[in-house]
Protein backbone atom coordinates (compact mmCIF):
# COMPACT_ATOMS: atom_id res chain seq x y z
CA UNK A 1 0.00 0.00 0.00
CA UNK A 2 1.84 3.01 -0.84
CA UNK A 3 0.69 6.49 0.98
CA UNK A 4 -1.98 8.26 -0.30
CA UNK A 5 -0.51 12.47 -0.88
CA UNK A 6 -2.94 13.79 0.83
CA UNK A 7 -5.98 13.67 3.34
CA UNK A 8 -8.72 13.52 0.69
CA UNK A 9 -7.06 10.65 -0.84
CA UNK A 10 -6.25 8.99 2.73
CA UNK A 11 -9.88 9.46 3.95
CA UNK A 12 -11.15 8.30 0.19
CA UNK A 13 -9.09 4.82 0.55
CA UNK A 14 -10.36 4.61 4.15
CA UNK A 15 -13.68 4.49 2.39
CA UNK A 16 -12.71 2.19 0.13
CA UNK A 17 -11.49 -0.01 2.71
CA UNK A 18 -14.88 0.12 5.42
CA UNK A 19 -16.76 -0.49 2.19
CA UNK A 20 -14.59 -3.72 1.77
CA UNK A 21 -14.78 -4.67 5.53
CA UNK A 22 -18.61 -4.56 5.60
CA UNK A 23 -18.82 -6.89 2.57
CA UNK A 24 -16.53 -9.33 4.71
CA UNK A 25 -18.09 -9.05 7.35
CA UNK A 26 -21.44 -10.33 5.85
CA UNK A 27 -19.64 -13.65 4.93
CA UNK A 28 -17.71 -13.64 7.94
CA UNK A 29 -20.96 -13.61 10.30
CA UNK A 30 -22.61 -16.16 9.08
CA UNK A 31 -19.98 -19.10 9.71
CA UNK A 32 -20.39 -17.91 13.54
CA UNK A 33 -22.55 -18.07 16.07
CA UNK A 34 -23.00 -16.74 20.01
CA UNK A 35 -20.85 -15.12 21.12
CA UNK A 36 -18.70 -14.64 18.38
CA UNK A 37 -21.66 -13.55 15.68
CA UNK A 38 -22.82 -10.92 18.06
CA UNK A 39 -18.76 -9.62 18.22
CA UNK A 40 -19.12 -9.80 14.30
CA UNK A 41 -22.41 -7.72 14.18
CA UNK A 42 -20.81 -5.32 16.40
CA UNK A 43 -17.65 -5.13 14.38
CA UNK A 44 -19.51 -4.47 11.29
CA UNK A 45 -21.70 -2.14 12.74
CA UNK A 46 -18.64 0.00 13.69
CA UNK A 47 -17.17 -0.55 10.11
CA UNK A 48 -20.84 1.48 9.26
CA UNK A 49 -20.79 4.04 11.30
CA UNK A 50 -17.28 5.28 10.17
CA UNK A 51 -18.49 4.66 6.52
CA UNK A 52 -21.35 6.53 7.24
CA UNK A 53 -19.39 9.88 8.74
CA UNK A 54 -16.95 9.55 5.46
CA UNK A 55 -19.22 9.72 3.00
CA UNK A 56 -20.89 12.92 4.85
CA UNK A 57 -17.48 14.40 5.32
CA UNK A 58 -16.20 13.45 2.28
CA UNK A 59 -19.32 14.55 0.25
CA UNK A 60 -18.74 18.16 1.74
CA UNK A 61 -15.30 18.17 -0.25
CA UNK A 62 -14.85 19.68 -3.38
CA UNK A 63 -13.33 16.00 -4.48
CA UNK A 64 -15.37 13.01 -5.75
CA UNK A 65 -16.47 10.20 -3.01
CA UNK A 66 -15.22 6.39 -3.91
CA UNK A 67 -18.00 4.12 -4.66
CA UNK A 68 -19.28 1.24 -3.34
CA UNK A 69 -18.96 -1.89 -5.26
CA UNK A 70 -20.93 -4.90 -5.48
CA UNK A 71 -18.86 -7.44 -4.35
CA UNK A 72 -14.75 -7.88 -2.94
CA UNK A 73 -12.57 -10.12 -3.80
CA UNK A 74 -11.66 -12.44 -0.47
CA UNK A 75 -8.39 -13.68 -0.14
CA UNK A 76 -9.59 -16.95 0.32
CA UNK A 77 -13.11 -18.86 0.77
CA UNK A 78 -14.68 -18.78 4.28
CA UNK A 79 -16.27 -22.26 4.94
CA UNK A 80 -15.87 -22.70 8.77
CA UNK A 81 -16.03 -20.67 11.87
CA UNK A 82 -11.74 -20.95 11.91
CA UNK A 83 -11.87 -19.28 8.30
CA UNK A 84 -14.19 -16.39 9.53
CA UNK A 85 -12.06 -15.90 12.42
CA UNK A 86 -8.92 -15.35 10.56
CA UNK A 87 -10.59 -13.65 8.09
CA UNK A 88 -11.95 -11.43 11.15
CA UNK A 89 -8.47 -10.61 12.44
CA UNK A 90 -7.24 -9.84 8.37
CA UNK A 91 -9.81 -7.54 7.46
CA UNK A 92 -9.37 -5.81 10.91
CA UNK A 93 -5.81 -4.96 10.17
CA UNK A 94 -6.38 -4.19 6.55
CA UNK A 95 -8.99 -1.61 7.56
CA UNK A 96 -6.61 -0.32 10.28
CA UNK A 97 -3.34 0.15 7.84
CA UNK A 98 -6.10 2.98 5.55
CA UNK A 99 -6.06 4.37 8.84
CA UNK A 100 -2.31 4.36 9.72
CA UNK A 101 -1.84 6.26 6.64
CA UNK A 102 -5.01 8.68 6.87
CA UNK A 103 -3.71 9.66 10.65
CA UNK A 104 -0.01 10.85 8.56
CA UNK A 105 -1.85 12.67 6.08
CA UNK A 106 -3.95 14.32 8.36
CA UNK A 107 -3.36 16.68 11.10
CA UNK A 108 -6.13 18.64 14.15
CA UNK A 109 -9.56 16.61 14.71
CA UNK A 110 -9.29 14.20 11.38
CA UNK A 111 -6.12 12.72 13.26
CA UNK A 112 -7.68 12.23 16.28
CA UNK A 113 -10.25 10.70 14.38
CA UNK A 114 -7.99 8.35 12.53
CA UNK A 115 -6.22 7.58 15.27
CA UNK A 116 -9.42 5.92 17.08
CA UNK A 117 -10.28 4.06 14.22
CA UNK A 118 -6.47 2.52 14.41
CA UNK A 119 -7.32 1.96 18.13
CA UNK A 120 -10.49 0.36 17.74
CA UNK A 121 -9.69 -1.81 14.76
CA UNK A 122 -6.22 -3.25 16.27
CA UNK A 123 -7.80 -4.28 19.77
CA UNK A 124 -10.70 -5.91 17.50
CA UNK A 125 -8.10 -7.45 15.54
CA UNK A 126 -6.50 -8.62 18.95
CA UNK A 127 -9.86 -9.95 20.59
CA UNK A 128 -10.62 -11.90 17.31
CA UNK A 129 -7.08 -13.63 17.64
CA UNK A 130 -7.56 -14.79 21.05
CA UNK A 131 -11.13 -16.02 19.70
CA UNK A 132 -9.03 -18.01 17.49
CA UNK A 133 -6.45 -18.82 19.71
CA UNK A 134 -3.93 -17.10 18.10
CA UNK A 135 -0.57 -16.79 20.04
CA UNK A 136 0.48 -14.34 20.24
CA UNK A 137 -2.63 -12.12 20.14
CA UNK A 138 -1.14 -8.43 19.67
CA UNK A 139 1.76 -7.13 17.29
CA UNK A 140 4.30 -4.33 17.22
CA UNK A 141 3.13 -2.53 14.90
CA UNK A 142 -0.81 -2.17 14.34
CA UNK A 143 -1.56 -1.64 10.75
CA UNK A 144 1.87 -1.65 9.72
CA UNK A 145 1.82 -3.05 6.26
CA UNK A 146 4.29 -5.84 6.58
CA UNK B 1 5.49 8.89 34.52
CA UNK B 2 5.11 5.88 36.83
CA UNK B 3 8.14 4.14 38.30
CA UNK B 4 10.74 5.72 36.48
CA UNK B 5 14.02 4.38 38.00
CA UNK B 6 17.23 6.15 38.11
CA UNK B 7 18.75 3.27 36.04
CA UNK B 8 16.13 4.61 32.64
CA UNK B 9 17.11 8.09 33.46
CA UNK B 10 20.15 7.60 32.98
CA UNK B 11 20.24 5.56 30.08
CA UNK B 12 17.92 8.68 28.85
CA UNK B 13 21.14 10.75 29.63
CA UNK B 14 23.58 8.65 27.17
CA UNK B 15 21.02 8.89 24.39
CA UNK B 16 21.03 12.52 24.56
CA UNK B 17 24.26 12.67 24.80
CA UNK B 18 24.82 10.73 21.54
CA UNK B 19 22.19 12.74 20.13
CA UNK B 20 24.11 15.95 21.15
CA UNK B 21 27.25 14.80 19.99
CA UNK B 22 26.60 13.63 16.51
CA UNK B 23 25.05 17.03 16.35
CA UNK B 24 28.28 18.87 17.03
CA UNK B 25 30.15 16.75 14.72
CA UNK B 26 27.25 17.13 11.74
CA UNK B 27 27.20 20.69 12.66
CA UNK B 28 30.98 21.35 12.98
CA UNK B 29 32.87 23.46 9.38
CA UNK B 30 35.99 22.69 8.61
CA UNK B 31 36.41 25.86 7.53
CA UNK B 32 35.63 27.40 10.92
CA UNK B 33 33.35 30.10 10.05
CA UNK B 34 30.99 29.16 12.97
CA UNK B 35 29.49 25.98 13.77
CA UNK B 36 25.21 25.45 14.30
CA UNK B 37 24.21 25.43 18.00
CA UNK B 38 24.00 22.13 20.10
CA UNK B 39 20.46 20.67 18.69
CA UNK B 40 17.56 20.27 21.58
CA UNK B 41 16.60 17.21 22.61
CA UNK B 42 14.65 15.20 20.86
CA UNK B 43 10.69 15.57 21.51
CA UNK B 44 10.41 11.61 20.97
CA UNK B 45 13.08 11.07 23.34
CA UNK B 46 11.61 10.67 26.70
CA UNK B 47 9.06 7.96 24.64
CA UNK B 48 12.87 5.56 23.99
CA UNK B 49 13.13 5.61 27.57
CA UNK B 50 9.51 5.11 28.68
CA UNK B 51 9.38 1.96 25.48
CA UNK B 52 12.05 0.59 27.21
CA UNK B 53 10.81 1.34 31.44
CA UNK B 54 7.65 -0.46 29.64
CA UNK B 55 9.85 -3.69 28.58
CA UNK B 56 11.53 -4.26 31.77
CA UNK B 57 8.28 -4.09 33.51
CA UNK B 58 6.71 -6.84 31.74
CA UNK B 59 10.43 -8.65 31.53
CA UNK B 60 10.40 -8.37 35.66
CA UNK B 61 6.79 -9.31 35.57
CA UNK B 62 7.18 -12.32 33.48
CA UNK B 63 10.32 -13.85 35.42
CA UNK B 64 8.43 -13.10 39.18
CA UNK B 65 5.44 -14.75 38.10
CA UNK B 66 6.63 -17.96 34.91
CA UNK B 67 2.45 -18.76 33.96
CA UNK B 68 2.68 -15.54 32.84
CA UNK B 69 5.54 -15.81 30.51
CA UNK B 70 3.52 -16.50 27.61
CA UNK B 71 1.48 -13.30 27.46
CA UNK B 72 3.87 -10.66 28.88
CA UNK B 73 6.87 -11.63 26.82
CA UNK B 74 5.84 -10.86 23.57
CA UNK B 75 4.52 -7.64 24.81
CA UNK B 76 8.19 -6.70 25.97
CA UNK B 77 9.16 -8.11 22.91
CA UNK B 78 7.08 -5.28 21.62
CA UNK B 79 8.10 -2.12 23.52
CA UNK B 80 11.48 -2.93 22.66
CA UNK B 81 11.12 -2.84 19.03
CA UNK B 82 8.88 0.46 19.39
CA UNK B 83 12.57 1.68 21.62
CA UNK B 84 14.27 0.80 18.41
CA UNK B 85 11.87 2.27 15.82
CA UNK B 86 12.00 5.72 18.04
CA UNK B 87 15.86 5.67 18.59
CA UNK B 88 16.31 5.57 14.78
CA UNK B 89 13.89 8.07 13.86
CA UNK B 90 15.21 10.41 16.48
CA UNK B 91 18.97 9.03 14.83
CA UNK B 92 19.96 7.81 18.53
CA UNK B 93 21.65 4.36 18.88
CA UNK B 94 19.30 1.68 18.99
CA UNK B 95 19.16 1.43 22.50
CA UNK B 96 19.65 -2.18 23.88
CA UNK B 97 17.58 -4.53 26.01
CA UNK B 98 16.67 -2.67 30.36
CA UNK B 99 17.84 -4.83 32.79
CA UNK B 100 15.60 -4.62 35.67
CA UNK B 101 14.83 -0.74 35.33
CA UNK B 102 11.43 -1.06 37.08
CA UNK B 103 9.91 -1.33 40.91
CA UNK B 104 10.16 -5.04 41.98
CA UNK B 105 6.61 -6.27 40.31
CA UNK B 106 3.49 -7.09 42.94
CA UNK B 107 4.02 -10.89 44.43
CA UNK B 108 0.49 -11.41 43.65
CA UNK B 109 0.00 -12.34 39.62
CA UNK B 110 -3.25 -10.60 39.63
CA UNK B 111 -1.74 -7.27 41.14
CA UNK B 112 1.28 -7.51 38.58
CA UNK B 113 -1.42 -7.36 36.01
CA UNK B 114 -2.86 -4.41 37.21
CA UNK B 115 0.60 -2.49 37.38
CA UNK B 116 0.98 -3.14 33.80
CA UNK B 117 -2.62 -2.12 32.58
CA UNK B 118 -2.11 0.93 34.26
CA UNK B 119 1.05 1.56 32.83
CA UNK B 120 0.56 0.85 29.16
CA UNK B 121 -2.50 3.06 29.91
CA UNK B 122 -0.47 5.83 30.70
CA UNK B 123 1.43 4.87 28.06
CA UNK B 124 -0.76 4.87 25.64
CA UNK B 125 -1.87 8.70 26.63
CA UNK B 126 1.85 9.91 26.53
CA UNK B 127 2.08 8.70 23.22
CA UNK B 128 -1.35 9.64 21.69
CA UNK B 129 -0.19 13.17 23.14
CA UNK B 130 3.11 13.11 20.88
CA UNK B 131 0.94 11.65 17.93
CA UNK B 132 -1.22 14.58 17.89
CA UNK B 133 1.38 17.30 17.44
CA UNK B 134 3.95 14.91 15.29
CA UNK B 135 4.93 15.72 11.69
CA UNK B 136 3.37 13.30 9.19
CA UNK B 137 6.51 11.02 8.96
CA UNK B 138 6.49 9.95 12.96
CA UNK B 139 3.05 9.73 13.44
CA UNK B 140 2.01 6.86 11.78
CA UNK B 141 4.58 5.29 14.02
CA UNK B 142 3.39 7.08 16.96
CA UNK B 143 0.31 5.62 15.74
CA UNK B 144 1.40 1.90 15.95
CA UNK B 145 2.62 2.53 19.40
CA UNK B 146 -0.42 3.99 20.92
CA UNK B 147 -2.38 1.20 19.14
CA UNK B 148 -0.29 -1.47 20.17
CA UNK B 149 -0.22 -0.13 23.60
CA UNK B 150 -4.01 -0.48 23.63
CA UNK B 151 -3.90 -4.17 22.84
CA UNK B 152 -1.40 -4.58 25.46
CA UNK B 153 -4.52 -3.27 27.76
CA UNK B 154 -6.95 -5.68 26.45
CA UNK B 155 -4.57 -8.84 26.46
CA UNK B 156 -3.85 -7.55 30.40
CA UNK B 157 -6.90 -7.98 31.29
Amino acid sequence: MTAPAGPTEALGAALTAEYAAIWAYGRIGVRLTGADRRAAREAEAAHRRRRDALVVQLSTGAGTVPADHAGYALPYPVTDRPGALRLAVEVEERTAAFWRAAVAATTGPDRDRALAALVEYAVRATRWRRAAGITPSTVAFPGRPS
Amino acid sequence: MIGRSRRTVLRAGTLLALGGATATLTGCDPLGRGGQPAAAPDPLAPLVDEALALAAAHTDAAAAHPPLADRLTPIAEAHRAHAAELAGLIGAATPTPSASASPSPAGDPAAALVTLRTREQAGRQSATAACAGAPADRAALLASIVAARATHVEVLR
